[in-house]
């Protein structure tokens, strides 16, 4: 057999774009995904829920290896037994943090003890992003080779810190320009193989796409919300790239309002007819959607990466950002 | 033989470099040669990522080396060949049941859940509230009390004359009832776990006779002997954390006991223990001889003053119509005495501020 890239795009665009020699496709099936989805509920169900870390490593490692870049997959290498022994180390934090503000109220002193608590749990969305990310690039990879995350721990809980306060102080009008400097922190960092990724946006900018986005969506009794989406995502699609020395491979959102339109209406139509069982398929349909409506292009030689990332197993960020709701965003 | 030609990942680069590999069936290897090194991997230390037409062969950690091939018979052969070796676990062997069985064991277990959720967990989360301290109860109860006292204004005579009036019957309360009479229009009257009932003014301006007032203060006296609050609240928790578990959502479990505390507001009692009250409430009655209509003359009233507008004592209580017939039907079960209680009516005016206190003579 022959190593080919794949020349094939789905759409006729991508061949007149010419220069877009690189391809993210998803091959996952909806059916297959079924299968590994029931599975683990029966299992989590069985166990109470113990076995919840085994079950997402099964779910990520469908997603991730049905997910190729020309033709090649990418694999999640993370065992349920890693996120597992995060899991435990993320309930202990919550139980020490817990634990410090009953007793602060113990001795009477609730307002000090409470002032701790908050601290203590804005601390931790910085700490379980770092550390999850850590940990899923690391157990990321593509031909062999790993991605990583560079961030500084210290580095990242200060800023957060700084923007948190700033977002609190202008009454959350600074929440623009804390998302965008976290994605562009976050994104920054990471590292795949010997290639680092770059994430170009702007907080003024985001803000008046969120302004517009409301303000139209309420005009049109939420009609534009999809625009608005689809603005978003181009937006965090956009701006991200991925440069090597003086080389770079840039990508761009194909996906109109209308697309997302028609990606969430039927995702809600199978959520609701099937009972939620049809889960699977809306994921598998989300994954095909965006992997299709990213556009790669540029000139680094996928052919030459080199391994430079070292591996990580601590999975505590992973189970904390899972306990608090934060969405990946890679 | 099994074997193909396949790409090779060697964990330094990403280049992609041809391979012919086979499965050497003796020694139980997987076996490429690559610029004159021969490589040898013993199938137990492989795994393989068979995933939506591919397949990937990882071997080792630092770093992770990686053989590719999407061809399909070598894909099958070698998987058939690692199961006849036993180094399929048993995870892959339900994967390889195919949609079928799958749809079958997620209907089952959606089904499992329905009739779990609906028949066994409030049984068992009432029985559980034996676990719970009572002074859990009172804790709860006497926050909430503070917290609602504090917007509202009390009615000191119409509380004074409630508590006198419900000292002379006999409530069969297990705790120390405490009155207090809240003046406002609303329609409602309710109980907390720690033996406060509030009344509205509202609901006693509607009421024509003692035995209506009497009918409502053993009602909701009920609710306090027999927990219902916990109950609720148990049921709310057993069920939340059923579900999440159930449908695997983890982070949902940390924000649940703030969500419970809070519902305690809008806690309305489910139908069943709203009859338990009505039912328990009306032998109350009996027992002070009083005429055990008064409760559902009171219903009644509630429903036919109100009838655009639902009071709220009616909305969260079950349908009216089916309840008056519920009691009515009991009533006729039982035999009982009712006495003109003079000492009740004096003081049921004196709630409906109305009557003479007794020092103003």
């Amino acid at each position: 057999m022959v190593y080919l890239i794949n020349l094939k795009p789905k759409n006729m665009e991508n061949i007149n774009s010419g220069s877009s020699n690189f391809k993210l496709s998803f091959h996952g099936k909806g059916g297959e995904y079924f299968g590994i989805v029931i599975v683990n509920w029966l299992l989590t169900i069985i166990t109470l829920g113990i076995y919840y870390p085994w079950a997402k490593a099964a779910q990520l490692k469908y997603l991730y290896g049905a997910t190729a870049l020309n033709n090649d997959r990418f694999a999640f290498h993370g065992t349920g037994k890693e996120m597992f022994k995060g899991f435990i180390k993320a309930i202990l934090i919550f139980i020490v943090i817990f634990g410090v503000l009953f007793l602060f109220i113990r001795l009477n002193m609730p307002i000090v003890g409470f002032i701790l608590f908050y601290l203590c749990f804005i601390a931790i969305v910085p700490l379980a992003i770092h550390g999850s990310y850590r940990y899923r690039m690391s157990r990321t990879s593509w031909r062999g080779i790993r991605f990583g995350y560079r961030g500084d721990k210290k580095e990242l809980i200060i800023n957060f810190f700084k923007w948190f306060l700033l977002t609190i102080v202008t009454i959350g009008i600074y929440g623009a320009w804390m998302a965008i400097n976290l994605r562009k922190y976050v994104l920054g960092k990471v590292r795949f193989g010997d290639m680092e990724f770059k994430y170009d946006g702007d907080g003024g900018e985001f803000f008046i796409i969120n302004l517009k986005g409301y303000l139209l969506s309420i005009i049109t009794l939420g009609i534009y919300m999809f625009w608005w989406q689809s603005e978003l995502f181009a937006y965090y699609i956009d701006n991200l790239t991925v440069n090597k020395g003086e080389k770079k491979i840039t990508m761009k959102s194909t996906a109109t309002g209308g697309d997302f339109f028609g990606l969430l209406i039927v995702n809600m139509l199978i959520l609701i007819f099937t009972l939620g069982i049809g889960y699977a398929w809306v994921v598998t349909r989300t994954m095909n959607f965006i992997a299709n409506k990213i556009e790669l292009s540029g000139d680094i030689n996928l052919d030459e990466i080199k391994q430079s990332e070292e591996s990580y197993a601590d999975a505590t960020g992973e189970d904390l950002t899972d306990m608090l709701d934060i969405d990946f965003i890679f | 033989m099994i074997q193909t030609q396949a790409l090779f990942f060697d964990g330094e680069s990403s280049k992609p470099q041809s391979i012919a590999v086979y499965i050497d069936e003796r020694f139980e290897e997987v076996v490429f040669s690559l610029s004159s090194i021969i490589y040898k991997w013993p199938v137990g230390e492989i795994s393989l990522h068979i995933i939506a037409g591919a397949m990937e062969i990882h071997h080792g950690s630092e770093p992770v080396q990686v053989i590719k091939t999407d061809d399909a018979s070598f894909i099958s052969g070698l998987k058939l060949y690692m199961k006849e070796r036993g180094h399929i676990g048993w995870y892959q062997k339900i994967i390889d049941l195919g949609i079928k069985a799958h749809i079958a064991i997620g209907l089952l277990i959606l089904g499992f859940i329905i009739a779990g959720y609906l028949f066994v967990l409030p049984k068992v989360a009432e029985k559980a509230v034996f676990l719970i301290p009572e002074s859990y109860d009172n804790e709860m109860g006497s926050g909430f009390y503070n917290q609602f006292v504090t917007f509202k204004t009390i009615d000191a005579e119409k509380t004074e004359a409630l508590t006198l009036f419900a000292n002379q019957l006999e409530l069969a309360n297990e705790k120390d009832l405490k009155f207090t009479v809240i003046k406002s229009d609303v329609v409602n009257a309710f109980a907390l776990p720690d033996g406060n009932i509030i009344v509205f003014t509202g609901i006693i301006d509607l009421m024509e006779g003692y035995d209506e007032l009497a009918g409502l203060l053993s009602h909701e006296v009920v609710h306090i002997n027999e927990r219902h609050s916990m109950k609720m609240l148990c049921r709310n928790l057993a069920g939340y954390l059923f579900l999440s578990v159930a449908l695997s959502d983890v982070n949902g479990v940390v924000g649940i006991i703030g969500d419970n505390i809070h519902s305690l507001q809008s806690l309305s009692y489910s139908r069943q223990f709203e009859q338990e009250a009505d039912i328990k409430g009306m032998e109350i009655l009996i027992k002070n001889n009083i005429d055990p209509e008064g409760m559902t003359r009171l219903f009644q009233r509630l429903q036919k003053d109100y009838d655009k507008l639902i009071p709220e004592f009616i909305s969260s209580h079950p349908v009216t119509e089916n309840r008056i017939h519920y009691i009515e039907k009991r009533i006729k079960e039982k035999q009982y005495n009712e006495f003109e209680n003079e000492g009740l009516k004096k003081l049921f005016l004196q709630v409906k501020g109305l009557g003479k206190h007794s020092w103003d003579k």
